[in-house]
């Protein structure tokens, strides 16, 4: 079976040949300790990933240096954003200040064609053999990082709904025309990322995440099973109490069932492992960063046996492999789906 | 008794109704009502129950900031009549900064914000704040407690940096530390030798009153 087989069977909560694995990111350190001297797709070639996320904000978004020495650019949304020790940087000053700077707000521009080199190369390089996943950051990200920024976005909420909408749908109507070019060169499969929540709970209440959130995720995925690919959405958080919204906005799958936020593996297979394929769980915090082989090797083994039953389970880190995973851990977290991924499980 | 007008102010910070607080304070001002009792007896209290909702899981970040920006309206007028009266009203002095390779403020920003509404002197040293930077701060000022943030799994080691270089640097009797963020747990604080450790904005209010209740 092809690794891309495997992540679409997963996806559509059926069995594969074993557990497949892939990651919404693998730091750059990470992957030279691994293997160095090796390019991206090498990484994911030699470490037998079964399929790569082509992250929009790395592959397809426009940045304008504004002070090098300090590390901060200007976003394709007008947002200046501050890079740290992580791949994706932070936004420090959203685009629009006032309601009346959205007047004559000029969006980018998703048909332009440079956008998706890099997905076309990878679509190239590794079509029919492993999936190759075309991405989106969530609505709700950008409108709210890059446009509004968090406190004005989260007052207006209250306090001006209707600011909300306006931004909202310039970034969907960038998204939709996005999805529609990544879909139509080919991908395999559809993510969407921006956390709905934070370890305590929904970022916003439910009634709010019904109002803001829930709509534009549900027309992106609606676009997505339209063309025919699976969709899946990553949240970070404890998303228990919008859990039902997420799930019918109809997606395939649900990544990363956050340890960090108190989310049970286990529990989450038992309510909607029927509906829903679960993505990642494996700790990216203490397990991988600096808890021993060993102990990645048994978390490894736990949601599998948690989660993998009768399939409809992508073992994956709790988040991405960032810059601070011990690389000999993250090649223990592959080891180990390996040796006990292997259907029919046994793991006794 | 509470006088009516602060317990319509305490419910404008409540629903985070902005006009109405402004409204009340200057009513209240106008009744000749003290700065200091507005606060402690309208301001304070609303802001508590908005942090208790918010503990509950029955308000969110929308609610809190909301509430947090009716409040901070309330002060804007109190505060100026008090420094010209030579009135002040702190409860203690913290020191707030995200750790070294962290440049994510939300939350650091509604600890603040939640710290202001309850009392406390708030200095805010920013974001990416290097161990010397924190042992700078607290050499030069004079504070009851250090809170540091990290949101990032990959900038959790800064904190545990950050607290040996102010043990070096002989700091680590002068001042309590508080940890926070995303990543960092109970046993994480424990074990890099934080003294509290705060899961939100509102636990850290409580933690930060009980380590000031140790110190006095």
């Amino acid at each position: 079976m092809t690794g891309v087989e495997r992540i679409i069977k997963a996806l559509k909560r059926e069995e594969p040949d074993m557990v497949p694995h892939m990651e919404l990111g693998v730091d750059r350190k990470v992957r030279e300790a691994i293997l160095p001297g090796a390019s991206y797709k090498d990484f994911v070639e030699k470490m037998g990933l079964d399929g790569n996320v082509i992250f929009d904000k790395v592959a397809s978004w426009s940045y304008e240096t504004v002070d090098e020495t300090k590390r901060i650019v200007r976003d394709q949304w007008g947002a200046l954003t501050q890079f740290g020790s992580e791949t994706i940087g932070h936004p420090i000053e959203p685009a629009i200040k006032s309601e009346k700077d959205l007047d004559g707000y000029v969006p980018p521009d998703p048909d332009e064609e440079w956008r998706y080199e890099s997905l076309k190369k990878w679509i190239k390089r590794f079509k029919g053999d492993r999936a190759v996943i075309a991405h989106v950051t969530d609505v709700f990200d950008i409108a709210r990082e890059s446009l509004l920024g968090d406190v004005a976005y989260y007052e207006a909420m209250i306090e001006n709904p209707d600011l909300i909408d306006r931004v909202n749908k310039i970034v969907l109507d960038y998204n939709l025309r996005s999805i529609k070019n990544q879909l139509e060169l080919g991908a395999d499969a559809l993510a969407i990322t921006g956390d709905f929540a934070m370890t305590n709970g929904p970022l916003v209440s439910p009634k709010f995440t019904a109002r803001f959130l829930i709509p534009a995720l549900k027309e992106q995925v609606r676009l997505g099973l339209s063309l025919n690919v699976p969709v899946f959405k990553h949240t970070d958080g404890d998303i228990t109490k919008i859990m039902d919204m997420l799930v019918g906005t109809g997606i395939d799958g649900l990544h990363p069932i956050d340890p960090m936020a108190g989310m049970d593996l286990g529990e989450v297979k038992k309510q909607y492992g029927k509906r829903l394929c679960l993505m990642g769980n494996i700790n990216c915090g203490p397990t991988l960063s600096w808890k021993s082989e060993e102990e990645v090797r048994q978390e490894v083994k736990e949601a599998i046996e948690k989660a993998g039953y009768g399939g409809g389970y992508i073992c994956m880190s709790s988040n991405s492999i960032h810059s601070g995973v011990k690389p000999e851990n993250y090649a223990a977290m592959i080891k180990a789906i390996r040796d006990f991924g292997q259907y029919p499980l046994d793991l006794d | 008794m509470v006088p009516e007008i602060l317990e319509s102010l305490k419910d404008a910070v409540i629903k985070g109704k902005r006009d109405e607080a402004v409204g009340f304070t200057k009513e209240a001002i106008q009744e000749g009502i003290k700065g200091i009792d507005i606060i402690k007896e309208g301001l304070i209290p609303g802001i508590r129950t908005v942090g208790e909702l918010f503990g509950k899981g029955e308000y969110y970040l929308p609610e809190l900031l909301v509430s947090g920006k009716s409040m901070q309206s309330a002060l804007d007028i109190i505060e100026p009549m008090m420094t010209s009266k030579g009135e002040s009203f702190t409860v203690g002095n913290f020191l707030i900064g995200t750790v070294k390779g962290d440049i994510h403020d939300i939350g650091k920003n509604i600890v603040i914000m939640m710290l202001k509404g309850n009392g406390w002197n708030v200095t805010d040293i920013g974001v990416d704040i290097p161990p010397e930077g924190f042992c700078e701060a607290i050499h030069d000022g004079d504070y009851h407690i250090c809170g540091m943030s990290t949101l990032l799994t990959v900038t959790m080691p800064a904190a545990a940096e950050t607290i040996e270089a102010i043990k070096e640097a002989g700091l680590r009797d002068k001042i309590k530390i508080m940890i926070g963020g995303a990543p960092v747990t109970q046993e994480f604080a424990e074990k890099i030798g934080a003294d509290e450790y705060a899961k939100d904005a509102w636990e850290a209010i409580i933690k930060a009153q009980r380590l000031l209740d140790e110190i006095k």
